[in-house]
């Protein structure tokens, strides 16, 4: 009979090494990342613009000109892209980030060359139909409307736009008459300051090979113009944090964020927040979870994350509680960040964030498509190509006195904004 | 556009070992090299259908308490965590699933936690205590804060009226969750929570022989149940079309129609599933295409099916555009389901939806747990070579026998209709 009183030897993993891509560079200029691993027959690309918020004019128009590509170009109407897509079995999708368009496709590596030639033609000659524009702002609209009638998201838009202000990049929310105020020549313009090979870059991931390479160059590196690089128009930040309640009288529990501008994956304590925050929220076994929801039930569930973008970022605490746990909930919240300011995190405590955080690195070098997520980070953040060593160095290193002193820097109260809807 | 048969090719094939311990445990172990990672599978036939209809919710109540500490262990996660690997569970209407994703060497510490809880939990009653006020906040947060929460009480409600699936997983109502006592607990473990009725996957970076010999080492030991003969009252066919109002403060007007479909494991699954494909799934699908692109009289619409074991559902689900009442919207969807019962399916069509499953079937199997998920899947289905041999039941389909199945599933006796209607806000 085995002893099950103890746990069994464990192998501490004590080295990670992120897959070095292959480099190419398309004859308009563009860089290609390529990595080439996995065992099934399917690729993944991501054709990377500097086409997100901090590149608008107009706000909005970023993300209305890339949900739009899709929508009709000089050749092909919308319904005849739809319909290549799904009949190779390939999923074109263009996923919600704030800095960049990720025109992203997803296939069998074998029809690659069948739906390239489409994603080719979004690209490099949409027609931005009218009717198609209008039908997106009705349907934005719309779920905009379903949306607000969740307090969780009441609540974010709210923290975003306390921290960074509303004319911010990162912190404007979509409003109904942003939306309205959409028109064509917004689009067109973005599209053509944007979608040049001067602000894109490609990563491609999975099962590819010397051919694939080829056609990226057919298809991208003769279509898309050259441009000029547009520079990001960002806006500046100086706040001073304060606490804010929005009723929300039907509803049985209250969405709480507490939150602070932080800084981007580049600043030196960036690493060192990546394991604070893990201790703090950012795990099932961690702090809040354990206080708040497993000792006293308190709630389903409860968070911490940083959001690192390209150009700043921040770093908050969410949950949903009971609306008459709430008042009880944020003192629970504010004593747990003291407590990480005030006691030093134990020596198990931190082995068991370190092993976990090692273990989660390594799900992220597993399989081609998370080392492309690795890989795509970054390029678009402009990080060094060491980046990912020096964080499973810090991850590995980092001692109860640095988090001690980044707790004490980075989590007072005093700095947090605060909101509770509900 | 050309016609080419693109279902010829190759496709990657899933090989594993099967053995059974003494004590019933059925045990699969897959071999993959290519990742770092293992992932455990534990598979606990057990459900929401498996609970008395006046203590429902149980079986997902259940679930939070296997993570309370266990006979030998106080603390499930702590362990998990310092050995580099997470965790994590579902229960459905069929099943308890739980799962553990963690560095390959490490492999033993999973199969010490899952045993040790197998064997036998703690029983607390502190642990009881903290999770009913969890999972009643888990019912507060997913049912009634967000919009359109409670609408699968409803359905299933109204499209079930004696079979178990006439309760969501959640719980009919918040007070069946908070009744529930540690008597209760300890039945449902030791009726249930046995190896003879649950299946463990060890997919990953393993070799048989050792996976094998340590899955021996702490699952042999634990004493097999009484064998559960499930006889649950079976849905007789429905006759007639049921329809319900429910008004809620919700911003916009939805529609549900819910079609009774076969098992599981009855063939024309697998041609209902196409059906729902050619409904719902990707942009080209009929209703997207039709309801939303074109003729704009929705702003949301979908179609999916329930999958469950026993006969499921198939569902279309839309909120429509302004100006269009629910009951326009009705008509409209029953004119798109009319004529796929009236004319016969394109050959290029049903090709496109055999393309888009055989798609899906080959990015899901690049992930360790989702194939460690399915080998469980498939060896309760009782026939783990589905795993393979699912894609060429897509492949036999053919439009004479989507048109059938369509004839005799989406008809308005077979169907009920949930209007889900916004209050007139008040000024």
């Amino acid at each position: 009979m085995p002893n099950r009183s103890i746990q069994p030897p464990i192998h501490k993993i004590t080295r990670l090494d992120l897959p070095e891509p292959r480099r190419h560079r398309l004859d308009n200029g563009i860089q290609v990342l390529e990595n080439r691993l996995g065992t099934q027959d399917i690729l993944k690309m991501e054709i990377i613009f500097r086409a997100g918020r901090p590149f608008e004019l107009k706000q909005l128009a970023g993300r209305a000109t890339a949900t739009m590509l899709r929508e009709g170009t000089q050749n092909r109407t919308a319904a005849d892209i739809a319909e290549t897509f799904d009949f190779y079995g390939g999923t074109f999708t263009i996923p919600v980030n704030l800095d960049v368009s990720n025109i992203t496709l997803y296939c069998l590596s074998r029809h690659f060359e069948s739906l390239l030639p489409v994603v080719a033609d979004l690209i490099t000659e949409p027609a931005f139909p009218e009717r198609e524009l209008q039908s997106f702002v009705d349907r934005s609209v719309k779920r905009l409307s379903v949306d607000l009638s969740r307090n969780d998201i009441i609540a974010y838009r709210a923290i975003t736009e306390n921290i960074f202000g509303s004319d911010h990049c990162y912190g404007y929310n979509s409003t109904p008459d942003t939306y309205l105020g959409l028109d064509r020549s917004m689009l067109t313009d973005h599209f053509q300051r944007a979608f040049t090979a001067a602000n894109c870059s490609i990563v491609i991931s999975g099962k590819t090979n010397d051919r694939t390479i080829s056609l990226l160059n057919t298809y991208l590196g003769h279509r898309l113009p050259k441009g000029e690089r547009i520079e990001a128009n960002v806006g500046t930040v100086n706040r001073k944090a304060e606490k804010q309640h929005i009723d929300h009288p039907d509803k049985v529990q209250s969405a709480i964020r507490i939150g602070r501008q932080l800084f981007t994956r580049h600043h030196a304590d960036y690493a060192g927040m990546y394991v604070l925050n893990t201790i703090l929220g950012g795990y099932f076994g961690s702090r809040l979870m354990n206080n708040i929801r497993e000792d006293k039930g308190y709630t389903y569930n409860i968070y911490s994350a940083m959001d690192p973008m390209v150009f700043d970022g921040y770093f908050y605490i969410g949950t949903e509680v009971g609306k008459d746990l709430a008042n009880a909930a944020i003192d629970e919240i504010y004593s747990e960040i003291r407590r990480l300011q005030e006691e030093p995190v134990g020596t198990e405590e931190l082995e068991m964030v370190r092993n976990y955080l090692m273990g989660n690195l390594l799900t992220m070098l597993d399989g081609p498509f998370n080392v492309a997520d690795v890989i795509r980070t970054i390029e678009t953040d402009g990080l060094k190509p060491d980046f990912f060593r020096s964080l499973t160095n810090t991850v590995s290193t980092i001692s109860s006195e640095e988090l001690q002193v980044l707790a004490r820097k980075y989590l007072n109260e005093s700095d947090m904004w605060e909101v509770v809807v509900g | 556009m050309r016609g080419i048969n693109l279902l010829s090719q190759a496709y990657t094939v899933i090989s594993y070992h099967k053995h059974t311990l003494p004590n019933g445990l059925r045990v699969i172990i897959h071999e993959d090299e290519s990742t770092p990672m293992v992932a455990v599978n534990v598979l606990y036939n057990v459900g929401a259908r498996d609970e008395s209809p006046d203590k429902t919710g149980f079986a997902h109540l259940f679930e939070h308490l296997m993570f309370g500490g266990s006979a030998n262990i106080p603390d499930f996660d702590e362990p998990i965590q310092k050995a580099g690997g997470e965790n994590n569970a579902f229960t459905n209407n069929d099943v308890t699933n739980f799962y553990d994703v963690l560095p390959a060497e490490n492999l033993e510490t999973a199969l010490w936690l899952e045993s040790d809880r197998m064997l036998s939990l703690n029983f607390s009653e502190q642990v009881l205590e903290v999770q009913r006020k969890v999972v009643l906040e888990e019912f507060n947060e997913t049912c009634i804060n967000q919009p359109y929460g409670d609408v699968w009480h409803h359905l299933a409600d109204l499209a079930y009226k004696v079979h178990p699936y006439r309760w969501p997983t959640i719980g009919k109502v918040p007070k069946h969750v908070e009744d529930a006592t540690i008597e209760d607990v300890r039945d449902f473990f030791y009726k249930f929570y046995r190896p003879n009725n649950a299946i463990l996957v060890v997919a990953g970076n393993v070799k048989n022989d050792e996976a094998v010999c340590q899955v021996e080492k702490w699952f042999g030991e634990i004493p097999a149940g009484e064998t559960q003969d499930r006889r649950l009252p079976q849905e007789p066919p429905q006759t007639k079309l049921q329809q319900r109002i429910n008004e809620a403060n919700v911003p916009v007007d939805a529609l549900y129609m819910a079609f009774h479909t076969s098992s599981r494991m009855d063939e024309s699954y697998y041609t209902t599933d196409l059906i729902s494909d050619i409904l719902g799934n990707g942009p080209s699908s009929r209703l997207y295409r039709g309801l939303l692109k074109e003729q704009r009289l929705v702003n949301s619409i979908d179609c999916y099916l329930t999958g469950s074991m026993d006969p499921g559902l198939l569902i279309v689900e839309g909120r429509p555009a302004d100006g269009v009442s629910l009951e326009q919207l009705e008509e409209i969807i029953w004119t798109e389901l009319d004529q796929l019962r009236n004319e016969s399916l394109s050959p290029r069509e049903l090709e496109k939806v055999k393309n888009k499953l055989e798609s899906t079937h080959e990015f899901s199997e690049s992930n360790i747990l989702n194939k460690a998920m399915n080998l469980a899947f498939y060896e309760l289905l009782g026939d783990i070579e589905l795993v393979n041999e699912e894609i060429n039941h897509y492949r036999r389909i053919t439009a004479e026998g989507i048109q059938q199945t369509a004839r005799k599933i989406l008809t308005r006796e077979n169907c009920s209709t949930l209007y889900y209607r916004a209050k007139q806000q008040e000024v």
